[in-house]
């Protein structure tokens, strides 16, 4: 009786590690290779930059009855474009008109910048076993595409863009009083941001 | 204090995931008043191919994807002293001593681009998880590439300085100085 129960332990821990040998080396091998970074654009201007940020955001978006949640890490700056700028240097006072800003968000480069967390297929309710839950690169992209806008909505009803206008007409006057050195007035015309009705 | 906030964030949007609901509440966010004046940005694309396979695997799966990183040079206004431009009005001249042109990282594209893709008949479709390690590995590289080659660095820096000579030029010019620009080191 003993010997049998000792030959059924033996017997039980063959199958348990031929079968954990067998989603080990049966496992399929992933390799990821990347190529060297090649420059594909050096562009020049001249941007005053008054705001940098850095944010991290929760994704929850559905696309073709297929949700994605993720979290992202986002860098972004505002700036204002000096070359397209109206400047008057005629007279004792130098009339400055600040630009529109230059609104940029991109997907950072810190560890784990875009972590997916999950996604689901919500058709029939979520009870239909045979859809697939994957997004294509399509729909990611679509998805990646609203996140933007809707982060730089967020920046110009939090005020940042405000706070960035507010910045660049101070900084825009201290930098051309050094180089004209006269009186400089820098008017904006658009405190809450040149394109906030774009946003609302 | 940040992880708790993040944690707790991340199990209330888990438990909404079936509100399928667009939602982009920030969970960290960081502003910050600088005063930088940006003459030069850089694009680089960075490819990356994934390849899965086993003994009892029937049928290729590879996909190769591209995307873009950007990088930029500044020069930082704050730093920019009043004895940096010397007038001399007798000679009409302006020589300017700028601050040095710093490069960083700004960040890449949110999206990839699919350059190439074989998946057989009784393979899976690569799912988001895999093309974020895909894009993972390939930052990965990016950062050690711009740490380790200063080619980069070095050709965007001169970009910029270029540019920022050609600006100043222009305003000192149109005063009627006759400017000469330089940087610190």
């Amino acid at each position: 009786m003993t010997k049998n129960i000792k030959k059924l332990i033996v017997f039980a821990a063959i199958v348990v590690v031929g079968i954990a040998l067998f989603f080990w080396l049966g496992a399929p091998k992933k390799s990821i290779e990347v190529g060297k970074g090649q420059i594909s654009d050096i562009k020049t201007m001249a941007q005053l930059c008054t705001v940098d940020l850095y944010n991290e955001v929760p994704v929850l978006d559905t696309i073709n009855n297929k949700v994605l949640f993720a979290v992202q890490k986002q860098r972004g700056s505002v700036s204002f474009d000096l070359e397209n700028m109206q400047v008057n240097t005629d007279g004792d006072t130098v009339k400055i008109v600040l630009s529109p800003e230059i609104v940029e968000i991109n997907e950072a480069t810190e560890d784990n910048s875009w972590q997916v967390i999950d996604s689901k297929n919500m058709s029939l309710n979520g009870f239909n076993p045979l859809a697939s839950d994957k997004l294509t690169d399509e729909e990611e992209n679509q998805i990646k595409a609203k996140i933007k806008v809707n982060s730089k909505k967020i920046l110009y009803h939090n005020g940042t863009i405000e706070r960035a206008r507010t910045e660049g007409v101070k900084n825009l006057q201290t930098l051309m009083a050094k180089v004209y050195r006269k009186p400089v007035i820098v008017t904006d015309p658009t405190p809450r941001g040149a394109h906030y009705d774009e946003y609302k | 204090m940040r992880q708790s906030k993040i944690l707790l964030v991340l199990t209330s949007m888990l438990a909404l995931v079936s509100c399928s609901k667009n939602d982009n509440t920030e969970l960290y966010q960081e502003i910050k008043s600088v005063d930088k004046m940006v003459f030069a940005t850089m694009a680089i694309t960075k490819t990356a191919k994934m390849e899965s396979s086993g003994w009892y695997t029937v049928g290729k799966r590879i996909a190769v994807y591209s995307y873009d990183s950007y990088m930029r040079a500044y020069i930082d206004l704050s730093a920019l002293q009043m004895d940096d431009l010397v007038f001399d009005e007798k000679n009409k001249t302006v020589k300017v001593t700028l601050p040095p042109v710093v490069t960083e990282i700004t960040g890449r594209d949110m999206e990839m681009r699919k350059e190439y893709e074989n998946i057989g008949m009784l393979r899976q479709d690569l799912d988001s998880k895999e093309r974020a390690e895909i894009k993972e590995q390939a930052n990965k590289s990016f950062k050690e590439e711009v740490e380790d080659n200063p080619m980069f660095k070095e050709q965007l820096t001169e970009a910029a300085k270029r540019k920022a000579r050609k600006y100043f030029e222009a305003i000192f010019e149109a005063n009627g100085y006759i400017p000469s620009i330089d940087f610190k080191s």
